[in-house]
């Protein structure tokens, strides 16, 4: 479904609060189809840059294209062209979801035959059918979310811009929602979201940028940026409490870090070194919880790019 | 539909929604008449107590001055046998004044023409203590020159007669019919202003201004939006304060709808205006709601609502001039009470839509800037 167009086009983009460089000569481009994920801890910068695309806030320099419009010559008609579901609720509790819908179709200027179909089909599409005509504060917090992505893809808008869409889920709704964006891809929407989430990145994203201290430190598949910034697969050996020293001193002509009751073991061939490893604890009667090869996540690609965890915030 | 019916559309919705809003839209025009209906509902909107303490017996002429006093119905009498005690009622301020009438004042007043009596007046209230003063004065005036015309057979003169007469245009009022018209000023001057301040700054604060501001609709017509649906909630008070001066007070005034319609709907649009810049200056709602409500306060008493603005000090009758809700007041106290016509309200009417108009445009210069600011 992705095609090689590119629909959004960032270049150079910087944008200062007083003396906080908040963007830093940041410049990326996404595909039509695409989920394009902006990856990095709380303050990196990627709420700042979602809302200049959706045109809340004012950049000092840059570039900005939607769909070729310049985002400072023409921001009306880019805003029509995108959906927007910011991390909070923005639904108004008083009212049906209906009437919310309705609220949000109206600001684009939707006719009501457009309204009925776009209704019936977000409804249906994003499952909030059955409770369509309860007023919002009746509803549970997944409720809440899934009707607040419908209200702000009521207008069927190309791109979908989401900030944080499943901050504060539990995994079983995160994963109903990713399903309920890669089924938006699949109807031909474009996405772009912003997470510190690096499973959430890994699993849904087809590009992701990671942002650190309003740059873009990195850009490409997650596949490609786990291989060749994340590094080598390694061992992961965790023990009982009590185990750690005796363990430790077993690992300790392996190239290692521990942490805790944790060993990671860096080693040439992990898969053919981990059976020796087990042999070795057993032989020397150490409790251990789990063995196992790990591969590079995201966060290990952001500890390798900043030194820092995707958890840390700025100072 | 079209975005501004829609943002009026989800808050007139909205306000009908919360029952707490609803409640104090009616509740406050319903109070507001109650309390000046059982002021100025009355024939004579003032009685105070007075102390009489009759020195001199039970006399034709004492009875005549004490059923007198008591049949003006401006006072109060309570009868005192002593006058001390009738003067530490007064300090009580249990009663406004003590009417001493002294021994050998019916004899005096027969046999020489001429006579005292003893007021005292509790001046811890000037006005009451002026009211009081006066009314007793001219009460013994007309007493005596009625006693004069009985006992000489002829008619009294004063030395100078001033001929008074009162020039009516429209019909003659009486307090209610004065008061009405300042009463419909209340919803132009609160509702309008407290329903508009909340209209941003609220959106604000939930953060739901931020999902109208990532759609396309302009700012002009995100605020032409809010201010339809002021409008509506601000005719709600004025239709519930209008039903209810009709029905509770029934003043004989004029209630020529094709013109009372359009102030209305210029005072109106001055009071949104007014409360979408607080909106827009305004932090947080209780920051915002405060400064309406205070604003409005201060304003009730410059506009003419209560008391023509003559009565204010000169330097803040040239304030209550360049306020335009002064000019809504005039303009439908004119229509009401003398039977304006619409070629005698075109200058106040041209002043409140000029007025709307700048305080409007300020409104949205001073939103679009709070957005720039982001």
């Amino acid at each position: 479904m992705t095609s090689e167009k590119m629909i959004i086009e960032v270049e150079g983009l910087m944008k200062h609060y007083g003396e906080v460089k908040a963007l830093d000569d940041v410049s990326f481009s996404v595909k039509e189809g695409e989920i394009f994920g902006l990856l990095g801890p709380n303050g990196a910068g990627k709420t700042t840059l979602m809302e200049i695309l959706c045109g809340l806030r004012r950049f000092d320099e840059g570039k900005v294209n939607v769909f070729g419009l310049d985002l400072v010559k023409d921001p009306y008609k880019i805003r029509s062209l995108i959906g927007f579901c910011p991390q909070e609720t923005l639904l108004y509790d008083l009212l049906s979801v209906r009437e919310n819908f309705a609220f949000a179709a109206s600001l684009y200027s939707l006719s009501s035959r457009k309204f009925k179909e776009r209704v019936e089909f977000s409804s249906k599409f994003l499952g909030v059918e059955e409770f369509l005509n309860r007023r919002v504060q009746q509803l549970s917090g997944g409720m809440k979310r899934r009707a607040n992505l419908a209200a702000s893809v009521i207008h069927d808008p190309p791109i979908v811009i989401l900030d944080e869409p499943t901050v504060g889920f539990d995994p079983n709704i995160k994963r109903e929602f990713w399903e309920l964006m890669k089924a938006l891809k699949d109807h031909g929407k474009t996405l772009l979201l912003s997470t510190h989430d690096m499973y959430e990145a890994d699993e849904i994203c087809d590009r992701v940028a990671i942002m650190d201290e309003g740059k873009i430190v990195a850009l490409d598949k997650p596949l490609i940026l786990k291989k060749t910034i994340g590094g080598e697969a390694s061992i992961r050996v965790r023990v009982k409490d009590d185990q750690v020293e005796k363990a430790l001193k077993l690992i300790d002509k392996y190239n290692h870090i521990a942490k805790d009751n944790e060993v990671q073991v860096f080693v040439a061939n992990p898969w053919e070194t981990m059976p020796e490893i087990s042999k070795k604890l057993i032989s020397q009667r150490i409790l251990t919880e789990k063995v196992e090869v790990v591969e590079p996540t995201l966060e290990d690609v952001f500890i390798k790019l900043t030194g820092r965890r995707l958890t840390e915030e700025y100072k | 539909m079209n975005p501004i019916v829609g943002i009026a559309v989800k808050d007139v919705k909205t306000f009908f929604r919360e029952k707490g809003t609803i409640f104090w839209t009616i509740a406050f025009p319903v109070l507001i008449m109650l309390l000046f209906t059982a002021i100025f509902g009355r024939d004579i909107p003032f009685n105070a107590n007075i102390g009489i303490v009759n020195e001199d017996g039970q006399t034709p002429i004492t009875d005549a001055v004490i059923s007198g006093l008591n049949s003006t119905g401006v006072f109060t009498l309570r009868n005192f046998t002593d006058r001390n005690e009738a003067l530490r009622e007064l300090n009580a301020t249990n009663v406004r004044a003590v009417v001493t009438i002294p021994q050998n004042f019916s004899f005096d007043l027969m046999f020489t023409n001429h006579s005292k009596i003893s007021l005292v007046v509790d001046g811890t209230n000037p006005d009451v203590a002026r009211l009081v003063e006066d009314g007793i004065k001219n009460f013994f005036t007309e007493y005596y020159k009625m006693l004069y015309n009985q006992t000489y057979n002829m008619t009294y003169y004063e030395p100078i007669t001033v001929n008074a007469e009162t020039s009516f245009v429209g019909q003659r009022i009486g307090y209610k019919e004065n008061i009405v018209p300042g009463m419909l000023c209340y919803p132009l001057l609160f509702s309008s202003m407290v329903v508009s301040t909340g209209a941003i700054v609220y959106e604000r604060e939930k953060g739901t201004l931020k999902k109208i501001r990532a759609s396309p609709i302009r700012p002009i017509n995100m605020l032409f939006g809010k201010t339809l649906a002021a409008l509506f909630q601000t005719a709600i008070s004025i239709l519930v304060m209008t039903v209810l001066a009709v029905t509770l007070l029934t003043p004989r005034l004029n209630w020529n709808v094709s013109l009372l319609a359009p102030i209305m709907f210029l005072g109106s649009m001055n009071g949104i205006a007014l409360g979408l810049i607080i909106s827009c200056i305004g932090r947080a709602p209780q920051e915002a709601s405060n400064a309406a409500t205070t604003i409005g306060i201060v304003l009730q008493f410059f506009i003419g609502m209560y008391f023509p603005i003559e009565y204010l000090p000169i330097y803040l009758q040239q304030i209550g001039r360049v306020i335009p809700m002064t000019y809504a007041a005039q303009a439908i106290r004119d229509v009401m009470v003398r039977n304006a016509a619409l070629n005698e309200i075109v200058m106040p009417m041209i002043t409140l839509t000029a007025s709307a108009t700048i305080l409007y445009a300020v409104g949205v210069l001073l939103y679009k800037r709070w957005v720039e600011k982001e």
